[in-house]
């Protein structure tokens, strides 16, 4: 194998585990698809090494190195992309793609999110029916629905203007609290407390904190370490929200 | 007995709809959200099942993750897909949200005083400890099957 093939090579791997790593597959994965892809394109080995933010690879053929760093940027979770690079990964294993079709179909790769309105009714739906196995009653779902309905279109707007995921998460809380609370204010319910606690369930870093723990599981320390802290952050900026809205209502304390 | 399974049936529906809700955010794709909601709705009702039956909820979660892990695994096999795909999104309905969010707010509380209070500061720690050891079995749940079958080869081939 020539150097500059290797090199493109190798490019085309760090590209499919920098992809990986920025819509949030767990580290194990990253490693053991960049490590097959590689070998099924004809490297000797592919060494991996993930930090919280930044990744390393280095491919050995023929006794040649060569090493390479790509920084990383979190994008949310996209399943989509991450399923599609495992199916680039056992194509390319099964031989029926070599690295130039391996290049034409990572260079398409574009991230597809659901229509707004859809995911905004779905999540209003979701943490209603948390409420109902709380065993709230029907005005408290009906409460979670609009609450959280109105959080997610809040989420969304926020995150296309791209502001830190802290500020978010706070800001969300703390308008879907205000909402959720007026089954206690106006004595609309008998079960507010249950509106409370389901409504803000859309927010729980779920995906971040299994991540992270399996990270850990399965030996990838300080990734799995920098997502528990990023989980348990996100989750307290959220409390934050929750709290100053339930000050203002006059609730709490 | 009809009761037991009437109450797990509208357990499974409604642990369903929130495992495609979040499927939703998570961009799976929209071939595989019905498996995402068959996955969710075994998992959860079959912890309803072990809690009816007087098993601690940690244990309970523990098992329904690993059954979970095991179902997913499957479909993972049959589309070529990574089995976190559907895992995830399956457990969200067992997180233990409401002991997260009371453990920080009983933290924000404490916080808020002037002195530290008992009955405060044992809600912290009793939900805290919650939080951590039932989100510890579900993700060494899910991570059970590879953990224990797929040790030295990859689970998709």
């Amino acid at each position: 194998m020539y150097a500059d093939t290797q090199n493109d090579i190798t490019r085309q791997v760090v590209r499919a585990a920098q992809l990986l790593l920025a819509y949030g597959a767990e580290s194990d994965l990253v490693e053991e698809i960049s490590q097959r892809l590689g070998q099924a394109l004809g490297l000797a080995s592919v060494e991996l090494s993930i930090s919280s933010n930044s990744l390393v690879l280095t491919s050995l053929v023929h006794g040649r190195c060569i090493t390479t760093t790509r920084r990383i940027r979190e994008h949310g979770i996209n399943m989509t992309i991450v399923c599609e690079l495992q199916r680039i990964c056992l194509l390319a294993e099964k031989g029926l793609y070599g690295p130039n079709e391996v290049r034409k179909r990572l260079a398409r790769i574009e991230p597809k999110t659901y229509p707004p309105v859809l995911v905004v009714l779905m999540i209003g739906l979701s943490c209603a029916s948390f409420c109902h196995l709380f065993n709230g009653d029907l005005s408290a779902c009906v409460i979670t629905f609009f609450a959280s309905a109105v959080g997610m279109l809040v989420r969304l707007t926020i995150t296309k203007h791209h502001f830190n995921l802290l500020v978010n998460f706070a800001t969300t809380a703390f308008v879907i609290s205000m909402i959720a609370q007026t089954g206690y204010v106006f004595s609309l319910s008998e079960t507010p407390q249950s509106a409370m606690a389901a409504s803000v369930l859309m927010l729980v870093p779920g995906f971040p904190m299994i991540n992270a723990i399996s990270d850990m599981v399965k030996g990838h320390m300080n990734v799995g370490i920098s997502r528990w802290g990023h989980a348990t952050l996100l989750t307290v900026s959220s409390v934050i929200g929750i709290t100053i809205a339930m000050q203002l209502g006059g609730i709490f304390l | 007995m009809m009761e037991l399974l009437n109450m797990l049936l509208h357990d499974a529906f409604f642990s369903a709809i929130p495992a495609v809700g979040f499927a939703m955010v998570f961009n799976v794709p929209k071939r595989f959200l019905p498996y995402c909601a068959l996955a969710g709705a075994i998992g959860h009702s079959s912890r309803t099942l072990m809690l009816e039956f007087g098993l601690p909820i940690e244990w309970a979660t523990f098992v329904a993750a690993a059954l979970v892990g095991m179902i997913t695994i499957g479909f993972a096999r049959r589309h070529l897909a990574p089995p976190s795909m559907y895992a995830v999104a399956a457990i969200i309905p067992m997180i233990p949200g409401t002991y997260a969010f009371n453990t920080v707010i009983a933290l924000v509380q404490l916080t808020a005083q002037s002195q530290v209070s008992q009955e405060l500061t044992g809600q912290v720690i009793s939900n805290g400890l919650k939080t951590v050891f039932i989100l510890g079995a579900l993700a060494v749940g899910l991570a059970l099957p590879s953990l224990l079958y797929f040790r030295t080869r990859p689970v998709i081939r």
